[in-house]
């Protein structure tokens, strides 16, 4: 029974737990494992809840293993909850009723669903086929995403032929021809250059505006989120660990840099700069404060013989971490 | 620090437009063969040097055996098991066309598509996957057949087959081929889907080729094995795949029984079709227990 | 470079190298072996009810009785395990390297470039059809109205190894070509095919297919000869006329090889 009306998306308690086999190297327990599988259990994803309104973009923001991708597929039906309840679009994704698959997709970062050896023209045709749209209606939205997105000439050479950028493009029409009013994309941008990366979330964003389609996206990389996302949610080791406005993250994101020291001989304590997360050898990592970044920097070539010097956003594990610190203290301090 | 609004707008407090219409089901449904055959056609034939590398390969097999079996007529005084060299040559013959229409979707793929992902993004779609090999494998015959012919026209200059097919013959012929890659299709699918439960698929498989092999018509007509093979083989899908059309072409069967074998077909089709909606729930709970 | 030594045991030497490294490498590989013995024992099933069915309609085939025909089975499977074992795979392996330009590496050694690729891979598991094939042909020379002697023993073991090298020369030729034309992995399936024609003696076919399975494809040396030496049928004629082909057909191999050889340095330099 499907229904406008409510939220697009409603998790509640949604769990997804895995028996992983587990076997210790040597002879003697691949032996025992052809016995008796010893398995282990793995929370993928444990007990989160959300609601998400027609035509929001909600970043869905973690490190590999997170739970995110287990989180999309159980919204789209790829996977079996292991408890709790999840409603897109007033369906219940794993019955994968033909209606729910019709008003969904899903972008998978590297994944090729167009056939590799033909224009993408000829892909979009089966597209229409399979989702029986009428073809005038059909032309139109083609013909104004390939405009959109200024694929041109690509759609007629052989997808094999194009580059990765251009791959990803002509995919994310294909995957959006049917008009979909929920988008769960996974990694869109991987592996993508940055004005590709631009253009790809130019296109969601648009797409978003045009049609009024909830738009769910993971990613690794802050810059999707922040391109296209108003509001995010934090998920680690399968739990929400922040569910809120982008803004509200941003600045706890943005709060910090990290800045790689290589001296060009010797040694030095560096812990009057800044905090030292990391040494060796030859590098010294520092975490600073953003606003004390350009300072500390000017000091740190003032007064040591720098070899080399880099200063960066902070890797989104640290960053997560100190989130999830940040909202242990919380619930410590009542 | 600056931050950029984001690109989206603000979340509209009305629901979006609904979905476009839709063209009807069984429409729809036809729409998407000719779709998939369309693009099966441009795909293969890119790829008709390796098909015929194929193709010609797969020609050792019956020619091998065509010359045995006529050897042994010529010696038996002319015929054996009711052909003659001549009747010989023209099964095997047909047998090539009817050997490469019974190539379908490789029950060892299910690996493949399970461990790659592809499973998944079938999937998403709002088709049941089956319709996807159907359709594809069926363009993909459209193909062979064309490429088939020259292969046939030299195997009947070398080997002088004695073929002369009644109208029935040919028309019952030209929809056996189509039911016999139907049941192969359905069949293999479900066999296929133990894949969802084990690795070790290979002894099964195996076990049902031979079984398949044997008893089909494809070693030997079966007009040829002892009978209780005979009686064994028609309660099996096996001979209805490969046998039945050939001897339906080369002139063998009575209307009752070119008809019959016809239903036969249906049969099997329908008992596979059935087959496949029942695994298929099982074997996708089972994966979506697990994923990938 | 240092000369290729003139020693002609080396070949020799260098297998049994391989084998014992390589053997004990692939022991580990105890799945290979249940598969393949599976295999085989469906390939052995399969065959034999095919012999069971001709013989249930005549008692000889072009001359040849039951127990002469399993004999040529049995050559069959026993020459497909040599091929299995030794031949194939250092000609896929040679494919590889032709394919990835790893070719080099075997050229800088010291030993003769042709006995190298042709020693250095091994499926010992495909061991298991040789052994089936000689169990099949203990069967069926137990079976023999005419006993097997010391003659037909010795030219038995003599015509297997000229036909062993013959096929051995057919697929380097073969792959030779990978050095102009890369892609040949079609060809072992093909090969797979036409093998099968060697499982009943070349004389039932017509002909222009029993010339080509002579010297196209020496299957008619690799199977029915030998078997034609163990069921005394082997005239002087026919072994006179493999010794030469075969010792034409190695010659004209190291030739093509030494040819390729420069073809393919020529073109990388």
């Amino acid at each position: 029974m499907a229904t406008n009306v409510g939220p697009a998306i409603h998790v509640a308690g949604l769990r997804k737990t895995f028996n992983v086999p587990v076997r210790e190297a040597g002879l003697r327990s691949a032996i025992k494992s052809l016995v008796r599988r010893e398995t282990t259990e793995v929370r993928a994803v444990d007990d989160i809840g959300f609601e998400i309104e027609h035509g929001e973009v909600v970043g869905f923001l973690g490190p590999n293993g997170a739970g995110k991708t287990t989180s999309l597929k159980m919204l789209s039906g790829l996977l079996y909850p292991t408890g709790g309840e999840a409603l897109v679009l007033g369906h219940v994704p794993s019955r994968r009723e033909a209606a729910f698959l019709r008003r969904i997709t899903m972008v998978m970062g590297n994944r090729n669903q167009l056939q590799w050896d033909l224009p993408a023209l000829d892909s979009y045709e089966l597209i229409r086929a399979i989702y029986r749209l009428p073809q005038a209606d059909f032309a139109k939205t083609r013909d104004e995403f390939i405009g959109l997105l200024d694929l041109g000439d690509l759609v007629r050479k052989p997808v094999r032929n194009l580059s990765l950028g251009e791959r990803m493009k002509v995919e994310i029409v294909g995957a959006l021809l049917h008009r979909p009013q929920v988008l769960f994309l996974d990694e869109p941008t991987i592996g993508l250059d940055v004005t590709m990366q631009k253009r790809i979330r130019a296109f969601v964003a648009e797409y978003n505006r045009r049609f009024g389609a909830t738009v769910l996206l993971t990613s690794h990389y802050m810059a999707d989120v922040q391109a296209l996302c108003r509001r995010v949610i934090v998920i680690h080791h399968g739990r929400i660990l922040f569910d809120g406005g982008l803004a509200e993250l941003a600045a706890r994101f943005n709060a910090t840099k990290t800045i790689g020291v290589m001296l060009k001989e010797g040694t030095a304590d560096l812990s009057a700069y800044g905090e030292v997360i990391a040494t060796d050898d030859e590098k010294v990592t520092l975490r600073v404060s953003r606003a004390d970044a350009p300072e500390v920097t000017t000091r740190l070539l003032r007064d040591l013989p720098v070899a080399d010097l880099t200063i960066e956003d902070p890797p989104i594990e640290d960053v997560i971490e100190l989130v999830f610190a940040d909202a242990a203290s919380e619930v410590a301090a009542g | 620090m600056s931050l950029r609004a984001p690109m989206t707008s603000l979340a509209p407090a009305t629901p979006p437009p609904p979905p476009v219409a839709a063209v009807g089901r069984a429409r729809g449904l036809i729409n998407f063969y000719l779709a998939s055959i369309r693009l099966a056609i441009a795909d293969q034939f890119q790829y008709r040097v390796a098909n015929y590398f194929y193709m010609i390969g797969m020609v050792a097999e019956p020619v091998i055996y065509l010359v045995v079996w006529s050897t042994i007529a010529r010696q038996q005084g002319g015929e054996v098991g009711g052909f003659t060299p001549g009747e010989f040559a023209a099964y095997y013959i047909v047998w090539t066309l009817v050997r490469n229409m019974n190539i379908i979707f490789t029950p060892y793929g299910w690996e493949q598509r399970i461990r790659q992902g592809e499973l998944s993004g079938m999937l998403l779609r709002p088709i049941h996957p089956i319709h996807f090999d159907l359709g594809y494998f069926a363009g993909w015959k459209f193909v062979v057949i064309v490429l088939w012919l020259p292969i046939a026209a030299v195997l009947t200059l070398l080997f002088s087959p004695e073929l002369d097919p009644r109208p029935i013959d040919v028309a019952v012929f030209a929809v056996a081929i189509w039911g016999a890659y139907l049941i192969r299709s359905v069949n293999y699918w479900i066999l296929g889907m133990v894949t969802f439960w084990t690795t070790r698929v290979g002894p099964i498989f195996e076990l049902v080729f031979t079984a398949e092999l044997l008893l089909s018509g494809r070693l030997v007509p079966l007009s040829l094995m002892p009978d209780w093979a005979q009686r064994f083989a028609d309660v099996l899908p096996f001979k209805w795949t490969f046998g039945f059309p050939i001897e339906a072409l080369v002139g063998r069967l009575s209307e009752a029984e070119l008809l019959g074998g016809l239903a036969m077909q249906a049969l099997w089709i329908a008992i596979g079709s059935i087959g496949v909606m029942v695994v298929w729930r099982f074997a996708i709970r089972r994966y979506s227990a697990v994923g990938n | 470079m240092a000369a290729p030594s003139r020693d002609l045991l080396r070949p020799l030497r260098l297998f049994g190298l391989f084998f014992r490294v390589g053997a004990l490498n692939e022991l580990q590989y105890r799945a290979n072996f249940a598969i393949q013995i599976f295999q085989s024992a469906i390939a052995l099933g399969t065959g034999l009810a095919v012999i069971g069915l001709v013989f249930s309609q005549t008692t000889e085939l072009n001359g040849w009785s039951q127990p002469e025909l399993l004999a040529v089975f049995g050559v069959h499977i026993l020459m497909g395990g040599i091929i299995g074992t030794v031949i194939q795979p250092n000609m896929i392996r040679l494919m590889e390297d032709v394919r990835q330009g790893t070719l080099d590496f075997v050229l800088t050694k010291p030993e003769d470039s042709q006995v190298l690729v042709s020693v250095r891979e091994f499926r010992i598991w495909q061991a298991v059809d040789a052994i089936v094939g000689m169990v099949v042909l203990g069967v069926a020379v137990a079976q023999l109205q005419v006993g097997v002697g010391l003659v037909q023993t010795l030219a038995f073991a003599l015509t297997l190894v000229l036909g062993g090298l013959m096929i051995y020369c057919f697929w380097l030729i073969l792959t030779i070509g990978a050095f102009w034309v890369v892609r040949m992995d079609q060809i072992v399936e093909m090969f797979e095919g036409v093998y099968q024609s060697g499982r009943w003696p070349v004389t039932i076919y017509p002909g222009w297919l029993r010339y080509s399975l002579t010297f196209l494809v020496p299957i008619a040396f690799a199977v029915t000869v030998p078997a034609e030496a163990l069921t005394s049928r082997l005239t002087p004629e026919t072994l006179a006329l493999a010794a030469g082909f075969a010792a034409l057909i190695l010659a004209f191999t190291r030739w093509f090889w030494r040819f390729g050889l420069r073809r393919y340095s020529g073109a990388s330099a």
